[in-house]
């Protein structure tokens, strides 16, 4: 009962994001600024670091080939980056130690660095003709912003329940 | 510090980023439908997004009605004084509807592009990422559902069906920025002017219809519809309002801005439009032409 928890949650995690932007889209997009949600990268990040390595990493390709596929109609963006992200989270997280603060700074990073490969891909595919500059000042800062509170107030329960996650995973 | 990129690992990326652009060019082409498994998978995850977006829906609209109760006493001024405009309305449309009817029966004329049967649907997702706008609606094949119908909400036309499984099927709005959508528009007036809107200008948030003949004299707030001549939409859905007209790049033509009328960020129900009148296929209308020769 308590493996198939954690799947449900991220996927809840997955439809949040949706709902979230259905819901507060009239405050949203009636500003000039582009905000968009990455609760579920947060999530998976976290797992990364305090839940497992291998468990982060195939839970975030699973989930992005699940983005691709229901959200975006290109499969390949989501599905290679999630999972390399959380690659390089991991290792960075061998080189520092895994603080809740350096952990949730770690997912910024990760999240600017999914926001620069998905903006890049989508131009190469002609998928959008923003310029650099207002995709920074339009796009990125508010979105890091949105992400920033969610990180904080999901950051400690998160930590707390994965770090059982992965207790229960050893003594298996 | 380890190694951040052994042999074994450099293989395994440089694999995956073949992998990558196969499936991104297998997806973004034109497609006829999705692949089984894809469409396995959107039915999965819209029955699960239905399943929360409903009730979250109820909430956001009760909190929606609260908000309303305030400004109700100001609406409700406004409201009577059009309802006298109202029953005048009323009366000329009768007159008019009864007047086409006798006019269509005398030319004979049963087929009409401007009549549709509207299939209502609520939306269950929308694309969180925000690069492609795209939203995810409970409707499907099974409710007769195709690629590239028109969708509209009360206020006016919104996009079109992009994909369908079997339950839910996926709507691009028009605010997209996709070449390969254009819909056939005209403008009302004492002479129609027909061109096409191609793009959504995301600053200004104005559609813009294309290829409007140089000499056509258009004004503000002239309201632009669908002209159903491309055989996928009918006729005279709503589309929104003329803003501003510049000539094109080179001045053989004009582009207009129009404001849609319909909001696209608020969107909770929809109705997907399925035309009654069939474009005839292309083999009927070759014969034709082999007869006449």
């Amino acid at each position: 009962m308590k493996k198939l928890l954690l799947p449900i949650f991220v996927l809840f995690i997955f439809i949040l994001e949706s709902l979230f932007v259905e819901l507060f889209s009239p405050q949203l997009f009636n500003s000039d600024r582009i905000i968009v949600p990455h609760f579920l990268l947060v999530v998976l990040l976290f797992l990364t670091v305090y839940g497992g390595k291998k468990q982060g990493i195939l839970y975030a390709a699973i989930f992005g080939l699940l983005f691709d596929i229901v959200y975006t109609e290109v499969i390949g963006i989501y599905f290679f980056l999630y999972p390399l992200i959380a690659y390089f989270v991991s290792k960075t997280m061998q080189l520092i130690h895994n603080h809740l603060v350096v952990v949730s700074l770690t997912s910024m990073v990760g999240i600017i660095l999914l926001e620069l490969g998905v903006y890049e891909l989508n131009f190469l595919l002609k998928v959008t003709e923003m310029e650099f500059q207002t995709f920074l000042q339009e796009r990125l800062y508010p979105t890091l912003i949105l992400n920033l509170a969610f990180t904080i107030l999901v950051s400690f329960p998160l930590k707390r329940q994965f770090d059982k996650y992965a207790e229960e995973l050893r003594n298996e | 510090m380890p190694q951040f990129l052994s042999n074994k690992r450099l293989i395994i990326l440089l694999v995956s980023i073949i992998i990558l652009v196969a499936l991104i060019g297998f997806s973004i082409r034109e497609r006829e439908k999705l692949t089984w498994p894809e469409q396995f998978i959107k039915d999965t995850t819209g029955w699960v997004q239905s399943a929360f977006s409903r009730p979250a829906n109820y909430v956001a609209g009760f909190f929606e009605n609260v908000r309303d109760l305030q400004n109700t006493y100001e609406e409700n001024k406004e409201l009577k004084a059009r309802l006298d405009e109202l029953a005048q309305l009323e009366v000329n449309v009768q007159t008019l509807a009864k007047e086409n009817k006798e006019l269509r029966e005398i030319l004979d004329n049963k087929e009409d592009l401007s009549e549709f049967d509207p299939v209502q649907a609520i939306v269950i997702g929308r694309n969180p990422e925000r690069w492609h706008e795209l939203l995810v609606i409970n409707k499907g094949k099974q409710d007769g559902i195709k690629q590239n119908m028109a969708v509209i909400t009360a206020n006016g036309l919104i996009g079109k069906v992009k994909s369908t499984s079997q339950f839910t099927s996926t709507i691009q709005l028009l605010s997209a920025n996709d070449p390969t959508n254009r819909i056939s528009a005209k403008i009302i007036g004492e002479k129609e002017t027909y061109g096409t809107i191609e793009g959504y200008d995301e600053e200004r948030k104005l559609l813009k219809l294309k290829r409007l003949p140089y000499d056509a004299k258009i004004e503000k707030d002239q309201i632009v519809t669908t002209s159903g001549l491309g055989g996928v939409f009918p006729q005279n859905l709503p589309i929104g309002k003329v803003v501003e007209v510049v000539p094109d790049e080179f001045g053989l033509n004009q582009t207009a801005y129009v404001e849609p009328g319909a909001d696209f960020y608020d969107i909770r129900h929809v109705m997907v439009v399925t035309v009654k009148t069939q474009a005839p296929d292309l083999s009927d209308i070759t014969s034709e032409e082999e007869e006449e020769l």
